[in-house]
């Protein structure tokens, strides 16, 4: 069997194991080992394993996961999502799907500081979703909205989806970061445009909240602010070269401590808590990196990227078709396995052919980035949809239905990147020029 | 065998510690060298510390986060299996992962080894790299007792 062969079965069998349950990293570990002692030799295989979990647990470029990941917790068990949401709330709350669209703004500042998508479909899930019924707002486009807004978190930066990309794709992170403002700023302004339309056409949907005064509304300001002023200490010290990515994840993190401790809101034991959720994401996360490490090893001397890259681009085919199909298998293989872990895989095989498309690579990693938002809240496997069911007990069938409107806003996104690149790349040059 | 699987718990959640523990340090160590650099004093070694530390991080989180079944699974085909064929299906993974972490952490001990033999040290500070191997290869096969134990729970009915 040549090389190719060996790879394309093992990529078969990689499908086969992840069915029967098995921890996909792991997964991914075995079937690299199998196929890379298969091909030369079992000690190599042996040293292979070994050597690539080392790497990756002692590499610096994988501190920031664990770092960004502690900012979030942080945030979110110091209840500042909550701040955010009735800041917003007091700005809008009043007009026909105000409280909706107090959940994107809110969950959009929220992002600025946490990356995790689950987290954010949680804390909203149980805050927003309670004011809403409050009000009367219909269960479908409660529940809708808040498992949609957590795939913000897959492109507004800082986005550990967007870090895993540039890892991966060897891409500065401040430059995806950057890339990433634009696509998801119109995303969720799209998403409040779709909750004030529905709310026209049926304002019993989404009936209007109390009316906020000027100075409630000021008072609300300084925890926006708080905010923006970490999300620019963060964006802006790698932007501007300050901060390699990892610094600018612990200045991040210890910013948001400091904050939290200082308005009493980060007790001991709610920091013990941020630690430990960190911990079991950023293992989570670098067991599946180390697991592609060895399958991307072993899938590196079958040659399958480099033969898919040669191949892709001999394609009678326009090379925006292809580009279409890639996503279409980024997103079908998400929808089965996880989108992340999924990324994670296929990154490595399809970047090649992208490039050699002639694709930007900062283009690249944001559109796959949209594609594994769609995949977060489309089934089988949509872990935010799974989040807001699991607290408000609404039928998944209900919650899918007010997910819809607002899926279609993710594919519109993803088809103008495809007309105006420039969505993408426009901010990355103005300022890394 | 409970209070063996009570002692693995014990050993996970204390190692969980450190890895917090030097999780947090990792963030101020770093946060101290940006402001210090600032200044014109940064602290030597800072890059090879923090990039050390990742493995205590880790390495040490790793058997919490299989205890507390954290990793990412595809379930949807193994939902359709019986009550019994679930079993065998788990007892099979288990087994593969087991015979996985074995093979990992031998192999760490014999990287470490070479690392010990060779005298190889971190370029600045000199930070030896052999005991972070020796560790990891440690935390391996306290993964493949973790996962002994879940093969117990799936025979003892105790495992979801």
């Amino acid at each position: 069997m040549n090389e190719v062969t060996v790879g394309i079965i093992s990529l078969a069998l990689l499908l086969l194991i992840f069915s029967t349950g098995i921890e996909l990293g792991f997964g991914m570990a075995i079937v690299g080992f199998v196929g890379f002692g298969y091909l030369n030799g079992w000690s190599s295989a042996m040293n292979l394993i070994s050597r690539d979990i080392f790497d990756v647990i002692t590499n610096y470029g994988y501190t920031v996961f664990p770092l960004f990941l502690l900012m979030g917790q942080i945030g979110f068990n110091a209840g500042i999502a909550v701040r955010l949401y009735n800041a917003a709330d007091k700005f809008v709350g009043h007009i026909p799907g105000g409280l909706a669209m107090a959940t994107v703004i809110g969950a959009t500042g929220f992002k600025a500081i946490c990356g995790s998508a689950a987290a954010t479909a949680a804390t909203f899930a149980s805050v927003a979703i309670p004011e809403m019924d409050r009000y009367g707002y219909s269960k479908t486009l409660s529940t809708g909205i808040v498992a949609t807004v957590g795939s913000l978190g897959c492109i507004i930066p800082p986005s550990v989806t967007l870090i895993i990309m540039g890892i991966l794709t060897e891409q500065s992170i401040g430059q995806l970061f950057l890339a990433g403002i634009i696509p998801g700023l119109l995303i969720a302004a799209l998403f409040i445009a779709i909750i004030y339309g529905w709310a026209k056409i049926n304002p019993a949907i989404a009936p209007r909240g109390m009316r906020s005064t000027w100075k409630e509304r000021g008072r609300s300001l300084p925890e926006i602010f708080w905010v923006l002023l970490v999300f620019c200490l963060v964006v802006g010290g790698i932007m501007q070269g300050y901060f390699t990515p990892t610094e600018a994840g612990a200045v991040g993190t210890f910013a948001v401590l400091l904050l939290t401790v200082i308005k009493r809101d980060m007790t001991f034991k709610k920091y013990v808590s941020s630690v430990s959720e960190s911990l079991r994401t950023a293992g989570m996360l670098l067991m599946l990196i180390a697991g592609s490490a060895i399958f991307g090893h072993f899938i590196a001397v079958t040659n399958i990227p480099q033969k898919t890259a040669d191949w892709v681009v001999t394609l009678p085919v326009n090379r925006y078709i292809i580009m279409i199909l890639i996503c279409f298998v980024f997103e079908i293989g998400g929808s089965f396995i996880d989108d992340l872990a999924f990324l994670i895989l296929a990154t490595p095989i399809f970047y090649p052919a992208a490039l050699k498309l002639g694709f930007p690579p900062l283009w690249f990693g944001i559109v796959i980035c949209v594609v594994a938002m769609i995949g977060v809240v489309i089934p089988p496997v949509a872990i935010c949809v799974f989040v807001v069911k699991n607290i408000t007990k609404v039928p998944i069938g209900q919650i899918y239905k007010g997910v819809t409107p607002f899926l279609i806003s993710l594919i519109l996104v993803w088809g103008l990147l495809f007309l105006i690149p420039q969505m993408v790349l426009w901010l990355p040059s103005v300022f890394f020029k | 065998m409970d209070s063996l699987y009570s002692i693995l718990r014990f050993i996970s959640k204390a190692l969980n510690l450190v890895a917090g523990v030097t999780l947090t340090l990792m963030m101020f160590l770093t946060v101290a060298d940006v402001s210090l650099r600032a200044a014109g004093h940064p602290i030597i070694g800072t890059y090879e510390i923090v990039a050390l530390s990742l493995a205590v991080v880790i390495g040490f989180g790793i058997p919490k986060v299989s205890l507390d079944k954290g990793h990412v699974i595809m379930e949807f085909l193994l939902e359709k299996l019986s009550p019994r064929g679930k079993d065998v299906m788990n007892t099979f993974t288990r087994l593969l992962v087991i015979m996985l972490f074995l093979f990992i952490g031998y192999n760490l001990l014999n990287v470490g080894a070479e690392f010990h033999a060779s005298g190889e040290v971190s370029p600045t500070i000199k930070l030896p790299f052999y005991p972070v191997a020796y560790g990891v290869a440690v935390c391996c096969f306290l993964e493949c007792f973790v996962f002994i134990f879940e093969i117990v729970r799936i025979w003892r009915g105790q495992y979801e």
